[in-house]
């Protein structure tokens, strides 16, 4: 499904080169490694916002390497949540698919009802759910999540590792997420890789 | 690819309309005047129109900066450190003035002093200090903008921790030890940019002083016969003399100002807004008079287009009546009526804004485009948006004026669209500088989130960035517009001999005419009118977007 062939990236020192990567349909890989080893540049390669050194990138078999970002069908779950403040939690969403059904994708990530609350009123969870939420909305080929426990409680981040995992095996989804914690990253994920 | 397309072309369009008119007005009087800066400088003593000038511009431009703080700072004190009742309206009332057409505080000043208020403008002893008076009066608004917000902010375990240690346990001591060098670069930033608006003052100038003139007057005075050669050739020298001293004080001003902006930045340690403040009812007695100093100007130019003089040979008397603004709204034979100048400032201001602000606003997106990865180049871009900052109204008038002889003088004379080049050249800095903060705090990942969510280059920019920069944008339209409309300095030296009236042109022009008319003075105080309320209508609207901190003068 998503293949990564030799990728390579450097910044001020080599980042990851070489890296390759085969992931399968509905498949959840965790690739772990210390801070500023690259995890976040590599994820950001893959969906196109940051350009390779080298390397090339198949998602079904097409190369996607040069396509444009939001043209790729990937979606991306960023560290911190980016919900914009202008729009309510519903106006978030409709960013991701506005046909789609709202209240069902709230549901979904436990946060029914909530569809008229302003963004800037949500805990740390309640945004990445809905973060999540609008991801899914979208219907990504491929999930990237970088990092998104990392800024909660221990207790918080358990809770939602499991159900973000539920949530994407339910649809079949397949996603990579990078992290420090190697105890999430066996939680979360089918495998992990360090880089 | 796209975006890069845009900043050329915005580049290319800023150079064509702001940069190539000054350069080819500048070619022209030194092709005129020759290339010696020395004899420019020295012209302007050497020739009777222009003697005393630079004296009287730096004193009086100095003299306003020092009676402007004394007037802002206690009244920036006490709104910042106390609590008022409807304090925002009244932050916007002692503010107002500053957005105000210089030719309306003119008329406005001048009534007070004229025959039918205090009687005393033909006063040798009095103009002058009137003249300060009404540039304090115009500028207490920058002492307050850049002033308040610190006051008003600042975290209050500062003050109470100095409270507590020896230096700080009189109200001196606090004064000397926190809050001198706490406000010092904004008091300073105030002072810098209040020096630079009274050493450039044309309107208030032109009207209130009797027979002095600053280097902006001078110049504006002496356009109209500049750059024909072998044609009184030293008036252009005395115009390169005038705009090389003005061109180095405003550059210098920009780079001091730009550093102590800097240092506003970095030694701002505010906190919150929300800490509760102590009422203030001796407090009344600085912010009430200044309340009053604030509307009185207005007020005057109100009350006077309703007041007409009845002159005979035995006595004059003043009579109540509607007759200033029927006079001002029909045409005559050598004067338009003030709908045709009001239809003329709306379309010029319209005009304007539709290329102003795309250009200014491309402009400032490439500057932040460009400046984590080429600070350097990101720094030029910067200073060149900055160029017409250094220029004075006038200078950038006489720029399109002798830019245009350069090209095709009969053209450009009987072209309705010619003094929009110069409102153009004014407001476009104004623009960036409005954009550039909003644009820098606009988070990279938003874009990159709507990114990796589908949405196209348009999409974004519809659903995200434009909804985010609406109020920025929404306070940039109406700066633009008020500073169009209310263009004074460019649009006398361009528009003077043309048909194409504005508002501020039609005031002028009212009130030079010869004083046996009993309407022209009550007339040109209702197009003052006018133009006050679109002013206040339009600043009032911009109160609602404009951030609550930070300051500056926008």
């Amino acid at each position: 499904m998503l293949e990564c062939k030799n990728l390579e990236k450097s910044f001020e020192k080599k980042l990851f080169t070489e890296f390759n990567l085969r992931l399968k349909p509905g498949e959840i890989i965790a690739i772990t490694g210390p801070s500023g080893c690259g995890k976040t540049t590599l994820l950001r390669s893959i969906c196109g916002l940051v350009e390779l050194d080298n390397g090339q990138i198949y998602l079904d078999e097409k190369e996607i390497t040069n396509i444009p970002t939001e043209q790729r069908g990937i979606g991306l779950i960023f560290q911190k949540p980016v919900l914009y403040p202008h729009l309510s939690v519903a106006g978030n969403l409709k960013l991701g698919n506005h046909k789609g059904d709202i209240a069902k994708s709230l549901e979904e990530v436990g946060m029914a009802g909530l569809q008229n609350r302003s963004v800037e009123s949500l805990s740390g969870g309640e945004g990445q759910r809905v973060a999540l939420a609008r991801a899914l909305l979208a219907e990504p080929r491929v999930l990237l999540l970088d990092e998104p426990f990392s800024s909660l409680d221990d207790e918080l981040s358990t809770k939602l590792v499991n159900e973000v995992r539920e949530i994407l095996k339910e649809r079949n989804c397949s996603a990579i997420l990078v992290t420090h914690n190697k105890v999430i990253a066996s939680n979360f994920a089918d495998s992990v890789i360090s880089l | 690819m796209k975006i890069r397309l845009s900043s050329s072309c915005a580049f290319l369009a800023y150079t064509l309309l702001v940069l190539i008119p000054l350069w080819l007005a500048l070619d022209r009087l030194i092709w005129i005047a020759g290339p010696n800066p020395i004899n420019w400088i020295g012209s302007l003593d050497e020739n009777y129109i222009s003697q005393g000038v630079v004296g009287f511009t730096f004193l009086q431009a100095l003299l306003s900066t020092i009676v402007t703080l004394i007037i802002g700072l206690p009244i920036a004190w006490q709104l910042g450190r106390h609590k008022w009742p409807m304090q925002s309206m009244m932050k916007a009332v002692l503010t107002m003035p500053f957005v105000m057409p210089s030719i309306v505080a003119a008329m406005g000043f001048m009534h007070i002093i004229g025959r039918s208020g205090l009687n005393i403008r033909a006063d040798d002893s009095t103009w002058y200090t009137t003249l300060i008076i009404a540039h304090a009066w115009f500028n207490m608004a920058l002492v307050i903008r850049f002033c308040e917000p610190v006051l008003s902010t600042l975290e209050p375990a500062f003050e109470e921790q100095m409270r507590l240690l020896p230096a700080g346990q009189t109200k001196i001591g606090r004064l000397r030890k926190l809050w001198a060098p706490l406000l010092a670069p904004s008091v300073a930033a105030a002072a810098c940019m209040t020096f630079v608006f009274s050493f450039t003052s044309f309107a208030l100038v032109r009207w209130i002083s009797l027979g002095d003139n600053t280097l902006e007057s001078v110049m504006a005075g002496l356009g109209s016969s500049a750059g024909i050669p072998n044609y009184m050739v030293s008036r252009n020298e005395i115009i390169l003399g005038a705009s090389l001293i003005q061109f180095t004080v405003l550059l210098s001003s920009l780079w001091l100002m730009s550093i102590l902006q800097q240092k506003r930045q970095s030694l701002l340690p505010q906190a919150s807004e929300k800490f509760v403040k102590t009422n203030n009812n001796k407090g009344w007695m600085i912010v009430g008079p200044g309340l009053f100093f604030a509307v009185l100007p207005l007020i005057a130019v109100f009350w006077a287009s309703f007041r007409i003089r009845n002159s005979d040979l035995s006595e004059t008397t003043y009579s109540w009546g509607t007759g200033g603004w029927e006079f001002a709204f029909s045409s005559t034979n050598s004067m338009p009526s003030a709908w045709d100048a009001l239809y003329n400032s709306l379309g010029y201001a319209s005009l304007t804004l539709c290329i102003a602000l795309p250009l200014g606003w491309t402009l400032a997106q490439t500057i932040v485009n460009v400046e984590t990865k080429r600070p350097r180049y990101a720094r030029f871009l910067d200073i060149l948006t900055m160029v017409p900052f250094a220029a004075s109204s006038v200078m950038i008038g006489l720029g399109v004026m002798l830019g245009m002889i350069r090209i095709d003088a009969e053209f450009f004379y009987s072209f309705w669209l010619t003094p929009i080049i110069a409102h153009v050249m004014i407001t476009t800095p104004f623009v960036v500088r409005i954009m550039l903060p909003a644009l820098r705090a606009i988070d990279p990942s938003y874009d990159e989130c709507a990114q990796t969510l589908g949405l196209s280059a348009w999409k974004r920019f519809f659903s995200i960035r434009l909804p985010l920069l609406r109020g920025t944008i929404l306070v940039a339209t109406i700066f633009t517009l008020a500073m169009s409309l209310g263009e004074f300095g460019a649009s006398w030296v361009i528009t003077r001999n043309s048909d194409w009236t504005t508002l501020p042109i039609m005031i002028d022009s009212l009130r030079s005419i010869p004083y046996n008319n009993s309407l022209t003075t009550p007339a040109a105080c209702a197009v003052s009118s006018v133009l006050m309320g679109i002013t206040l209508l339009l600043f009032t609207w911009a109160e609602k977007f404009r951030p609550s901190k930070g300051g500056g003068m926008f």
